[in-house]
């Protein structure tokens, strides 16, 4: 019977990060995924701990986990692993040719499409925040007829936010795209796509020119190439002698569609399994272990076994977390989530609270070995590992901790599976 | 100060219906609504052009009036009215002898009701429960609240007649027992000012007693609030009715690109557009009988208004309550020239407006006679500016935005587009929307939030519910400088709170992962709420 | 599966996140179409509404990539197929092309039906094309069109003689091998019969209805389910699995007919469907598996159908190919190769597919292999087609390794 060391179950972020690892430390790894994961809506960018629960910034993540409550995801794994977690990352995209910046206790200001900032830890070379912080000037640059940027909103709320000494100016750059009526609307991946073009990155460099002043950083939207390497970002960086930070934006994500193909290949590269629409429905569990996972499509059922199981499937958003009236289950290992019987409980009136949603914080529970635990305290199976946004105790968006949760975990339970403390 | 005859409070079905009719009558009349028109109960409706089935059997002066109105508003308001037609399906559970009563009383009305076999009414549609048991077509319709609000206002501007909208009334002044004027205030500036006018007509709703109550008078509205649930996608093509005494949940409305079931009546206060989860299941539980798979067709959101029930008597509570309406002349209260107007429907809102008018107009000695009947609210789109839309819009575009925006706008929309070609750019790709026609809507001194675009255009009214829409119309009404346009921040919110009202009692399913989507997007990727502290 | 019919037509489960934009091959290729979210779900609702013309709707080329990425499990190229059908019930056709690559069926029979049909053929196609003639049906001229063979795959297996064994799998050729390839058939036979199968056939099934449903002909393709659904039933029952060596007839046959239509018997059967080499990987797991292979030297870079991809079922090639000794083989992993099917023989669709192919042909180019192998047909023209190196079918390399 054909059976992997360690089955992960979804390939977002976290199912990715924790097949590297474990097939680094020799293990024979199995994805089954349904669909993609977020990261091709979602950025890539590297969020850890922005906020604590009262609001207020965190300036060392690290720092930050050590009074967390003791529900939240970070509270089971301790900054010490943590730590090592994102420094593995660090490596990975090193390795892989499309290397990060940052470290894992400083926060980073990084601009936003609104053009105010957000707090985050590790981004890639082409969101090199702090160069905007040193230049004098900065030129906000869009593109005529691309949908999704608006650089005069831009401009305006970034002139209002940073000190009077910076001068912020705006210019947009002329796409020149064929337009009409049976032509869709240009996206900031059709102009990633002319960027990676001769003739694009040519007619960028002539027009954007005459107006880089010394000491400017252009910030811009990402349109900096969809392939996972900065050759788009250093030849311009060159031809215009100036920083480019691209801003964190609306899906769909051009940074995040290349963190997504470069942990992909990093997957591949070190012999994972990778199977797609696979849609994980149930497991087998004798004696509180897992034997296998079922997936069920149009034809039939299949199992798939292994020693030890990771569950990857990002929460509601994913798919992993079904939330129905006035109930809440894990559909594969059956795992009931506590949640209020009244759905309007279930947050608060304002959707932009001034504290953690509720419904944002329900996920599976787990020990302090990511092991799920059942409402009444049982543990459905011990050789399964829970990460990433199905995790409960935590608000990503409140917090500003979306990948680095799903970084984190998944180092440990992989970690722990390959038997590492 | 401003000076006219009339004075109309409440931008409503029956404020707008009265200014047209006035204005028509060619008497001087402003408008002043406190929010944007169709804020309150004239857009949380159901949006059912009523053929007077529904009142066949209990009310036939009520159901004779919806018939006459029907034929009416199918013209003259043709581009917001979706010609549907109607079915009415009797379950299992309702009672046959009804079902007689009910054709003998169509046809007494001169209400048509044809009968069909249940083979055809299942490929009319497809998605009806199995388990019914009979069919009748009837000439109902859809008919979009906001659209008709603003064309028939647009009807009135022809005639000089003003709408004033964000301006509420504080106070009504008298002279002598005599209305002599309104003072009012700009809900955006706190600036007040003062209408002197000969008469005020107070047709604000539900809120008919606050309004009389500025006059020291009382008018006993006993607000019963009703709550509707809006589905993902046309589920029926036709308005569907439960073929029984009138209940609640019993009526699907097709409109535009969804479907609403509605209702239900408990007694509320004027300004409580709550919902709670249960009335949604109680209300779905309804629902499934009619339509049996309805809990997997995906809710976009639910809302809720309140009818204006006017009752004599104090005691009176929730559907014993009149809903036919009344026209109070407080003369009778002592005060001269000034009349509350409350209850009635949607449907019959010309017919209110032209009975009132005739009061008014009576007292005022004017003898002009209603017109409003003859007389489309706007003109129809010329071929020509239809073929030019046809050219420039995208695909689907080109026909809801022509009916949506009347001819004149709809020229100003082509033209930016045609000069400028990106602008048809889809700003809301669920509902269609481009960018043209929100940078010329933005432009009206109507517009203050992101919401009163919406109101106006269907910005946001789709699947995903203002998730990507809200960061391009922000970001579009930026661009165009718009006065109001300052604080970003704000403008997202106010939008995006406003969604959010309606999904939180339906917060499971598809709703909550796009609810985890939106949040993701404006508070995670952008960081809406979070404080900044840069140095 | 109880696939509820409701969910093939509702846009319900659309949440809008643009996922699907990000993988669509022919959204990165043209802005002549608006990507699959619009195109699916969102305007599935606005059609419901109102009838437009929308051009756009004819380049979406059926590849199901979109399918493959959606979290939210929205038949989104199902979607637009049924769209595109409704949509040339009310308006003309672009070109004539379309009916013929829809029904290549009727033509392969056509042509095999003359006596030297398929040279005469073969030789019309590159005579039509100087003449023009291609062009006016709406043909792309510099498309290389599949040719015909001399002899079609039923009547070679007629002339097979097979040596009984208790596993029995009904073998689903397809129009493509029938007509175009019908050694990957006999191949078929050689490897199964290797490894203790017996393989049966049946003349009277018809071509799966793929290139009609990708062609807009879904009523067409409704015939062609009906009665091949009632003849695999009927092998099911008497005990047999079936296998597909064409992604696409398999994909169309258990999933696409599911999502359509709704005939008796369709769930029973699709749960005896493998494709040809998922069988023989299955067969592997319960340690059945003929590992007899001669050395194989050749280096090999595997390119893996979009319509293999969505069965979720991995990459059975790529467990079984790499056993054979001496062999070098490697997966592409760039996506689509962009033929979809007849999509990129259309005049006006050509340019797209090229394009939308071009990384996988500068990955072949560059990995210096000898062969291509991939499982579907079409694909194989096109990477021959786009890289200059020729590509075979993954039962031919057993074939071959087994020294048959
Ligand atoms: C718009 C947006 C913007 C964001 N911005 C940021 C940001 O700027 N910074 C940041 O740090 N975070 C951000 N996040 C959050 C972050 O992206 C997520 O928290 C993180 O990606 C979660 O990763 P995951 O691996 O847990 O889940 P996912 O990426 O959701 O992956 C889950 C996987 O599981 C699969 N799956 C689910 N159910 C099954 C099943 N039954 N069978 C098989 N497979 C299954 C899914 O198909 C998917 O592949 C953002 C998120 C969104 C949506
Ligand atoms: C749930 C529900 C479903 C319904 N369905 C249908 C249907 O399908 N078909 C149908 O024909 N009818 C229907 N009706 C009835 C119909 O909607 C109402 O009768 C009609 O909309 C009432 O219009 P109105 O102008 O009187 O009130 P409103 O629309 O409420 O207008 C009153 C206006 O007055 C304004 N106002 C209040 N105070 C002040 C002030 N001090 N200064 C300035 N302005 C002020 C308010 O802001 C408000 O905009 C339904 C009603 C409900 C509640
Ligand atoms: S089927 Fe292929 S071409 Fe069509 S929308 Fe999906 S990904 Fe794009
Ligand atoms: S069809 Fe699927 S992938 Fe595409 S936008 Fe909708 S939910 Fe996202
Ligand atoms: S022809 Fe082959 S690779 Fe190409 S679209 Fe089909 S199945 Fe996909």
């Amino acid at each position: 019977m054909k059976k992997s060391d360690i089955l992960i179950i979804g390939n977002g972020i976290s199912g990715l990060f924790a097949a590297c690892i474990a097939a680094d430390m020799g293990k024979k790894v199995q994805i089954l995924s349904y669909g993609a994961g977020t990261l091709t809506i979602g950025g890539g960018i590297i969020d850890v701990l922005g906020y604590d629960d009262q609001g207020k910034f965190i300036a060392d993540p690290l720092k930050g986990m050590d009074g967390i409550s003791a529900n939240h995801p970070y509270a089971k794994t301790g900054a010490q692993t943590a730590k090592k977690a994102l420094e593995a990352f660090l490596k990975i995209t090193e390795e892989e040719g499309y290397p990060y910046l940052g470290s894992p206790d400083k926060n980073l200001w990084l601009p936003t499409a609104v053009g105010n900032f957000k707090p985050t830890c590790l981004v890639p070379r082409t969101m090199d925040t702090e160069a905007l912080f040193k230049a004098d000037n900065i030129l906000v640059v869009g593109f005529d007829t691309m949908k999704d940027f608006y650089a005069d909103m831009a401009t305006k709320n970034l002139r209002e936010r940073l000190s009077k000494n910076k001068n912020v100016e705006e210019f947009i750059v002329k796409l020149n795209f064929e337009y009409g009526r049976d032509l869709r609307d240009i996206s900031a991946m059709d102009v990633a796509r002319w960027l990676e073009t001769d003739e694009g990155h040519r007619s960028f460099v002539d027009q954007v020119k005459g107006h880089v002043k010394a000491n400017t950083a252009i910030v811009l939207p990402p349109v900096l190439g969809l392939e996972p390497n900065y050759k788009v970002l250093d030849s311009l960086k060159k031809e215009l002698s100036c920083a480019l930070i691209e801003v964190s934006s609306l899906p769909p994500a051009v940074t995040g569609t290349r963190l997504n193909k470069m942990l992909h290949s990093c997957a591949k590269k070190r012999g994972v399994q990778i199977i797609e629409k696979a849609r994980v429905v149930g497991s087998e569990i004798i004696d509180g272990k897992c034997q296998a996972v079922i997936t069920e499509g149009f034809d039939r059922q299949r199992k798939f076994y292994a020693e030890q199981f990771i569950l990857a499937t990002g929460g509601v958003y994913g798919g992993g977390i079904i939330a129905k009236i006035g109930a809440m289950s894990e559909p594969i290992f059956n795992i009931d989530i506590e949640v209020p019987k009244v759905q309007t409980d279930w947050s608060y009136k304002q959707l932009f609270a001034d504290k953690k949603q509720i419904f944002a914080q329900y996920g599976v529970s787990v020990d302090e070995n990511l092991t799920p635990v059942a409402a009444d305290g049982s543990k459905p199976a011990s050789n399964v590992k829970v990460v990433g946004r199905s995790l409960a105790g935590y608000d990503f968006c409140y917090e500003k901790s979306g990948n680095g949760v799903a970084l984190i975990t998944a180092y440990k339970a992989a970690a722990a599976f390959c038997g590492e403390a | 100060m401003l000076k006219t005859t009339v004075v109309v409070i409440g931008g409503g079905a029956t404020g707008v219906g009265i200014l047209r009719d006035l204005s028509m009558r060619g008497v001087d009349a402003i408008l002043v609504e406190r929010d944007d028109l169709g804020y309150w109960t004239s857009s949380r409706f159901h949006g059912l052009l009523h053929s007077g089935g529904r009142y066949a059997v209990k009310d036939k002066e009520a159901a004779k009036e919806c018939i006459q109105e029907n034929t009416i508003l199918r013209k003259i308001g043709r581009h917001c009215v979706e010609a549907t037609e109607s079915i009415f399906v009797r379950a299992p559970e309702d009672s046959e002898e009804f079902e007689q009563e009910w054709v003998k009383s169509c046809a007494e009305c001169g209400i048509s009701a044809v009968p069909i076999s249940m083979d055809e009414a299942f490929k009319l549609e497809p998605n009806l429960s199995r388990k019914l048991l009979s069919a009748y077509r009837c000439p109902g319709a859809a008919v979009d609240g906001f659209r008709l609000l603003w064309q028939t206002v647009a009807s009135a501007n022809k005639y000089g007649g003003k709408a004033m909208t964000y301006k509420e009334v504080i106070g009504i002044e008298t002279e002598n027992g005599t209305v002599v004027g309104v003072k009012i205030r700009d809900r955006w500036t706190g600036a007040e000012e003062k209408i002197s006018c000969d008469f005020v007509i107070s047709a604000s709703g539900s809120f008919a007693g606050e309004v009389a109550h500025l006059a020291g008078l009382s008018v006993n509205v006993k607000p019963s609030k009703g709550t509707l649930i809006a589905f993902n996608h046309r589920i029926c093509n036709r308005v569907v009715h439960r073929l029984h005494k009138s209940s609640d949940a019993d009526i699907f409305v097709p409109h535009g690109s969804i479907t609403i079931l509605g209702t239900s009546s408990i007694d509320s206060a004027p300004d409580d557009t709550s919902t709670e989860t249960a009335e949604v299941m109680a209300m779905m539980e309804i629902g499934k009988i009619t339509f049996e798979n309805i809990y997997d067709y995906r809710i976009l959101r639910v809302f809720a208004g309140t009818r204006p029930l006017y009752s004599a008597d104090p005691n009176a509570k929730g559907r014993s309550a009149s809903r036919g309406f009344v026209a109070l002349d407080h003369a009778h209260d002592g005060i001269n020239h000034f009349m509350s107007v409350c209850g009635g429907k949607f449907t019959t809102y010309r017919l209110m407006a032209e009975k009132v008018c005739d009061i008014v107009c009576e007292q005022l000695g004017v003898n002009a006679k209603c017109h409003t009947a003859e007389e489309n609210l706007v003109d129809d789109p010329s071929p020509d500016l239809i073929s030019r839309a046809k050219a420039v819009f995208p695909s689907y575009g080109a026909e809801l935005a022509s009916s949506r925006l009347g001819n004149e706008k709809l020229e100003r929309v082509i033209k930016r587009i045609e000069t400028q070609p990106e602008m048809k750019e889809l700003v809301c790709e669920c509902e269609n929307v481009t960018l043209a026609e929100i940078e010329e809507v933005a432009s009206e001194p109507t517009s203050h939030t992101v919401s009163d675009l919406r109101r106006r255009t269907r910005l946001g009214m789709g699947t995903c519910q203002g998730t990507f829409c809200a960061y391009r119309s922000v970001g579009a009404v930026n661009k165009e400088n718009m006065p109001w346009a300052k604080d970003s921040v704000y403008l997202f919110k106010e939008f995006l709170e406003t969604r959010w009202k309606g999904i939180r009692p339906v917060l499971w399913g598809n709703m909550l992962r796009d609810i985890e989507l939106t949040r993701a997007i404006y508070d995670a990727a952008l960081n809406l709420s979070g404080v900044e502290e840069i140095k | 599966m109880a696939i509820n019919k409701q969910h093939a037509i509702d846009p319900d489960k659309c949440t809008a996140c643009t996922i699907c934009i990000t993988a669509c091959p022919v959204t990165a290729a043209t802005r002549k179409f608006r990507g699959p979210k619009m195109t699916g779900p969102a305007l599935t609702r606005l059609r419901k509404l109102v009838s437009d013309d929308d051009p756009m709707l004819d380049y979406c080329s059926n590849c199901k990539t979109c399918d493959l990425v959606c979290p939210s499990g929205v038949p989104i190229s199902t979607l637009n197929m049924i769209a595109k059908n409704e949509y040339y019930k009310t308006h003309p056709r672009k070109s004539k092309a379309d009916d013929m690559l829809a029904h290549s069926e009727k033509m392969g029979k056509l042509i095999t039906a003359l006596p030297l049909g398929s040279t005469f053929a073969n030789l019309g196609m590159s005579v039509g094309k100087s003449f023009g003639v291609m062009g006016a049906m709406g043909i792309a001229q510099d498309a290389k069109m599949p040719s015909y063979a001399s002899e079609s795959f039923i009547s070679k297996f007629k002339k097979i003689k097979q040596t009984p064994y208790p596993r029995k799998v009904v073998f689903f050729s397809g129009c493509y091998i029938n007509y175009n390839q019908p050694e990957v058939g006999t191949d078929l036979v050689k490897v199964y019969q290797k490894n203790k199968i017996e393989v049966a056939i049946d003349e009277n099934f018809v071509c799966c209805g793929s290139p009609m449903v990708s062609g807009g002909y879904i009523d067409d393709a409704r015939v062609n389910a009906s009665k091949n659904t009632a003849l695999l039933k009927s092998w099911v029952d008497r005990g047999y699995d079936i296998v597909t060596a064409c992604t696409s007839c398999g994909l169309m046959l258990k999933q696409e007919y599911q999502e359509l239509f709704d005939f008796e018997g369709m769930a029973e059967y699709a749960a005896h469907m493998y494709d040809s080499i998922e069988y023989l990987a299955k067969l592997h797991d319960d340690g059945q598996f003929d590992t007899d292979f001669a050395n194989d030297n050749t280096k090999y870079i595997y390119h893996a159908p979009c319509h293999l991809k969505v069965q979720a079922i991995g990459r059975p090639s790529m467990e079984l190919l790499p056993m054979i000794p001496g062999i070098d083989i490697e997966e592409a992993d760039v996506g689509c190769c962009g033929i979809s099917g007849s999509y990129g023989f259309k005049a006006d669709k050509h340019e797209i597919a090229m394009k939308v192919g071009s990384k996988l042909f500068n990955r072949i180019k560059n990995s210096h292999a000898k062969l291509g192998v991939c499982e579907c047909g079409t694909c194989r023209l096109q990477m021959e087609n786009g890289s200059g190196v020729k590509a075979i079918h993954p039962l031919t390399v057993l074939r071959q390794a087994y020294g048959l």
